[in-house]
């Protein structure tokens, strides 16, 4: 009796998700769960009518017009994670740590390091191609004024070994301050006695920096590599802004998210007839991946502040 | 003397990446001053005799202004409303131990595990139920919808990091959850909520799916709207294209160092609470 | 008192005359949109669309085109959402008969001026067992572009046969000149505009397609052969890291003067002159294989269709009647150099260069793009096909033999009528 009393208090927990819930059940989590049926149905159009059971993902898996793509996706978008957690992600914890000391003109550093952040994609892309050029690229010019003369007229995005290397580098160079803004905001709830205790210890800047710092932001560094991963399958505009929807060359570029965009949304060129029944399969399988990944981050962290 | 040479290295990484950033926009601005075929002539040098052209045309012939207070204006609203009401339920999930808690929490994160434009045509048939066609204030509980998720994972992570003692002094003192909510959870997670803004800035601004799709009329587009009638089917006006997007960039920096801001709030709250 | 109630009465017919007049004014003038990826042309279609409010002062058609790269998409869910745009600019062939066939487009059949004006050839891109859904609206041409300057420079004359045309990369090779600026960055330029641009010189026009696509020849035939063979003669004569040059990067190439020659289409004419005015280019017919006839690839290229969802469907009719008329199609041509409008009445074109260009197929055979009509509707479709044979032949991993069996094999997975040529 109390017991339930207690449970439906007037400000019980449940009443502070309501606002949230309604607005991101309405408008985001029925339309997409919605949607996700579709991935047994067939049929022209975007709203496919005929149910043919788990055919879809037999297609998706044995027919290898849709298999190999998917596998070549699958490889691509790992090879993009990759990058992103090796390199952004790395160099946005490398910048947080400094910005978060005490150095002179940190606000400016900051704001450059987001900079790119704040810049469309198209116009990204747009740059980023001009700069890898083969004709009047930057990049060619200094290597050749460095004596690397074989990368004359190297085709940096036309090279199925180096496209995706080079959307990957991109994709890090774009978004490398918001890692850095999280761990920014990480670093800033260290509470100032433990690193000063440290460091009257004698611990100099990088120990302090790996024994007493970094166990602390575990728990955003999981946060940031959960968002990366997130992005990483969901990730699309840079892909079609630097190659194309098809992933060129030879579908070197091709994610999870073009590779869905280009069989769910929009068909592929010239044709444009959009295939929603495997498309919406393969929205499902990008559901599963991200949906394991997450669980297992959640049953790690669990299992992490239990052990603690 | 070892903490001098630490600072030299420092500042050694960071102007190295700081000439990694600004060499891209340094491409864009001096193209943006650069007729169409000058851009490929030389891409990156300041051109001998800077086009005005293309910012004259921006500013003064197309509705530059206009696009870009109609995006101010759906930002600003969005970014409040989801900060407010991603804010409450992250402080619930946080601390609401249980299963109910648990399916809520992965509920939430689940929209940011399914690609968005898969659901497209439900969201324009609730949309169009509204009446909220073509209009931007239709855009307005989608974009709420859609940053919701993000907001959840960052605040619940970031409030269930803080420190348990402030809040059970609190609640021993009789503080209700509402004001526990306003007193000590916000001001704590200031940092955090200024990534969260920030990062909903950035995917609302440069969204154009959904005002494509909502068949924006012409007095309520937003400026990426805008930006795509310079894309031509086998030619895009580059020139126009960097000058709005340079200009674009402008506002979303002011908004930054404002939001930003919050770091250093964040920072002072933090000394207090160590 | 009676001043009061004078008053009133004079308010009152005031606003019933109001109300009447606007209720009028809203029962004559009908507004229409109409969909298009045409970005490019807003003010020229306006134009047009002037010309046909000052006939038909009761409708008002507003031009709303979306970005190329999402119109199908954008079309697709409005048209499904049930708030397309009364009149849309439709793909000629299987985009549009997919339409057609969901039932978004109108039927045309009868539509005054449609049957009169518009050749069989025509009016078969926009129709489906033999109904038509869309008025033939513009076509574009495919060619060859040259640097005058250079050619003189280097003493060529524009040659006639595909073996003079390599003879005159080579030239210009030797020289120092890059011969032909395209690439394959963006794939789908060295396929619709390289490869099926020269692909009707080495099999031939239309009555050579419908061998292939009666089943009569397979596609892996000598003159297949030859096509990707001419391919991979050109293969040396492209830029420098060639894999790299996009579509853009190819006009700017061109334009710079680096290049001589660019493979392209007629609607590159109006770039071309708006970015460089002083810059002397022209054009000539993709030359055919000594011995062989000349055939310039004439694309039907966008349609105009009524929505079956419309409410202003009479309105819409007379607009698309409009259309067929000879005065649409001169200010048609007239405002948008370089896509051509394919009503039959000879249409004289003011611009030079577009006039340059449309007179290239004029007295000679003339064919859609090759995979356009017949072989786009199963999977894998022809495009992608050829496409990938192209480029692999450009990059040297299969040779034009293997190139055209690997077309065969892939179309006779389920196009029937080459499926007797199954090994």
């Amino acid at each position: 009796m109390a017991q339930a009393k207690r449970r439906f208090r007037k400000d019980h927990w449940f009443f502070f998700t309501i606002p949230a819930l309604v607005i991101y059940v309405w408008f985001m989590a029925f339309p997409l769960f919605n949607s996700m049926r579709m991935s047994f149905y067939q049929g022209t159009g975007l709203i496919p009518t005929q149910f043919v059971g788990l055919q879809n993902y037999v297609e998706l898996f044995t027919n290898p017009l849709f298999r190999d793509r998917l596998l070549g996706a699958l490889k691509n978008t790992c090879i993009l994670f990759a990058i992103c957690m090796g390199i952004q992600n790395t160099l946005g914890l490398l910048f947080a740590n400094i910005l978060a000391g005490r150095l002179k003109g940190r606000s400016v550093f900051r704001t450059i390091i987001f900079l790119p952040a704040t810049m469309s994609v198209l116009v990204t892309g747009f740059l980023w191609k001009l700069i890898l050029n083969p004709h009047w690229g930057a990049v060619n010019q200094i290597l050749v004024r460095f004596g690397l003369k074989q990368f004359e007229g190297y085709p940096w995005l036309g090279k199925p070994e180096t496209a995706m290397i080079m959307v990957g580098l991109v994709t890090a160079w774009q978004w490398v301050g918001i890692p850095t803004m999280i761990f920014l905001a990480g670093f800033q709830g260290i509470s100032e006695d433990v690193l000063e205790a440290a460091s009257i210890d004698g611990a100099s800047a990088l120990q302090i920096f790996w024994k007493v710092k970094l166990p602390l932001l575990t728990p955003v560094i999981g946060l940031v590599a959960v968002m990366t991963f997130v992005g990483n399958f969901n990730a699309f505009d840079i892909v079609f802004a630097m190659t194309n929807a098809r992933g060129a060359p030879e579908y070197s570029t091709d994610i999870m998210g073009t590779l869905f965009y280009r069989i769910g949304i929009a068909g592929q060129h010239p044709v444009a007839q959009p295939n929603m029944g495997v498309g919406a399969s393969i929205a499902t399988v990008i559901f599963f991946i991200l949906f394991l990944g997450v669980s297992m981050w959640m049953y790690l962290r669990e299992r992490g502040s239990r052990v603690q | 003397m070892r903490h001098r040479r630490t600072n030299l290295i420092h500042y050694l990484i960071l102007l190295a990446w700081s000439l990694i950033v600004l060499f891209p926009v340094w491409t864009m601005l001096v193209n943006s001053l650069k007729k169409q075929l000058d851009i490929f002539r030389d891409p990156f040098v300041f051109p001998p005799s800077p086009n005005l052209a293309g910012y004259r045309y921006v500013l003064q012939d197309s509705d530059f202004l206009l696009y870009c207070w109609n995006t101010l204006f759906v930002v600003g609203l969005t970014i409040f409303v989801t900060l407010f009401i991603g804010s409450l339920a992250s402080y619930a999930l946080a601390f609401w131990k249980g299963k109910a808690s648990k399916f809520l929490y992965l509920l939430f994160l689940s929209g940011i595990m399914i690609p968005i434009r898969l659901g497209t045509i439900n969201i324009f048939q609730i949309v169009r139920s509204l009446g909220l066609m073509g209009s931007l204030y239709g855009l307005i509980p989608v974009y709420i919808a859609w940053g919701l998720p993000m907001a959840v994972f960052v605040l619940t992570t970031f409030i269930q990091e803080l420190p348990r003692e402030l809040i059970e002094v609190a609640e021993i003192d009789g503080a209700s959850r509402m004001r526990i909510y306003s007193n000590i959870i916000v001001p704590l997670i200031r940092p955090a909520l200024g990534t969260v803004a920030i990062i909903n800035l950035i995917n609302i601004w440069n969204d154009i799916w959904f005002p494509l799709i909502f068949n924006l009329k012409e007095s309520h587009r937003t400026l990426m709207l805008g930006v795509t009638y310079f894309f031509g089917t086998y030619q895009t006006d580059w020139t126009k294209v960097l000058v709005v997007l340079t200009l674009a960039t402008l506002p979303i920096i002011l908004l930054y160092i404002l939001m930003s801001k919050q770091f250093i709030k964040g920072l002072t709250a933090g000394a207090i609470k160590g | 008192m009676r001043k009061q109630r004078r008053f009133s009465l004079l308010v009152l017919v005031v606003l019933v005359g109001v109300l009447l007049a606007s209720a009028l004014v809203s029962a004559e003038t009908v507004t229409l949109t109409l969909g298009s990826w045409r970005v490019d042309d807003v003010e020229q279609v306006n134009r047009l669309l002037d010309a046909f409010h000052k006939s038909h002062p009761d409708i008002r058609i507003r031009f709303n085109p979306t970005n190329p790269p999402d119109y199908n998409a954008v079309l697709r869910t409005q048209l499904t959402g049930g708030t397309g745009p009364d009149l849309m600019y439709v793909r000629s062939f299987k985009v549009g008969q997919d339409l057609f066939a969901e039932g978004y487009l109108e039927p045309l059949t009868g539509l005054e001026g449609l049957e009169e004006n518009f050749s069989v050839g025509s009016r078969a891109a926009w129709s489906l067992n033999d109904v038509p859904f869309a008025v033939p609206f513009m076509a574009v041409s495919h060619g060859i572009y040259y640097n005058v300057d250079l050619f003189k420079k280097h003493n060529l004359e524009i040659p006639q046969t595909w073996e003079e045309l390599l003879q005159v990369a080579e030239t210009l090779k030797a020289a120092g000149v890059i011969p032909f600026s395209n690439g394959s960055k963006d794939e789908w330029d060295m396929n619709e505009i390289v490869f099926m641009n020269l692909l009707p010189n080495f099999i031939g026009g239309r009555e050579a397609r419908l061998e292939y696509e009666t089943g009569e020849v397979p596609f892996n035939d000598a003159k297949m052969v030859s096509a990707f063979k001419a391919l991979q003669d050109i293969a040396p004569y492209l830029p420098p890291g060639q894999e790299g040059v996009s579509y853009y990067d190819a006009q700017q190439l061109f334009l710079l003067g680096r290049a001589a020659m660019f493979f392209g289409g007629s609607w590159d004419v109006a770039f071309f002159v708006s970015s460089e005015p002083d810059f002397e280019w022209s054009v000539f017919a993709t030359p055919a294989p000594e011995g062989r006839p000349t055939v310039v690839t004439f694309h039907p290229d966008a349609g105009l269709g009524l929505n079956s969802a419309s409410p202003h469907k009479e309105a819409g009719l007379k607009f698309l009647t409009w259309l067929t008329t000879v005065e649409a199609a001169q200010i048609l041509a007239d405002e948008i150099p370089g896509f051509y409008p394919l009503n039959q009445t000879s249409i004289t074109l003011q611009d030079k260069h577009a006039n340059d260009f449309y007179a290239l197929h004029e007295g000679k055979d003339v064919d859609a793009r090759f995979v356009w009509p017949e072989l786009q509707s199963g999977d894998p479709d022809g495009y992608l096909l050829t496409q990938t044979a192209a480029l692999a032949v450009v990059k040297g991993s299969m040779t034009p033999e293997e190139a055209a069996d690997y077309l065969q094999e892939g179309l006779e997975t389920w196009f029937t009528p080459t499926q007797k040529f199954k090994k």
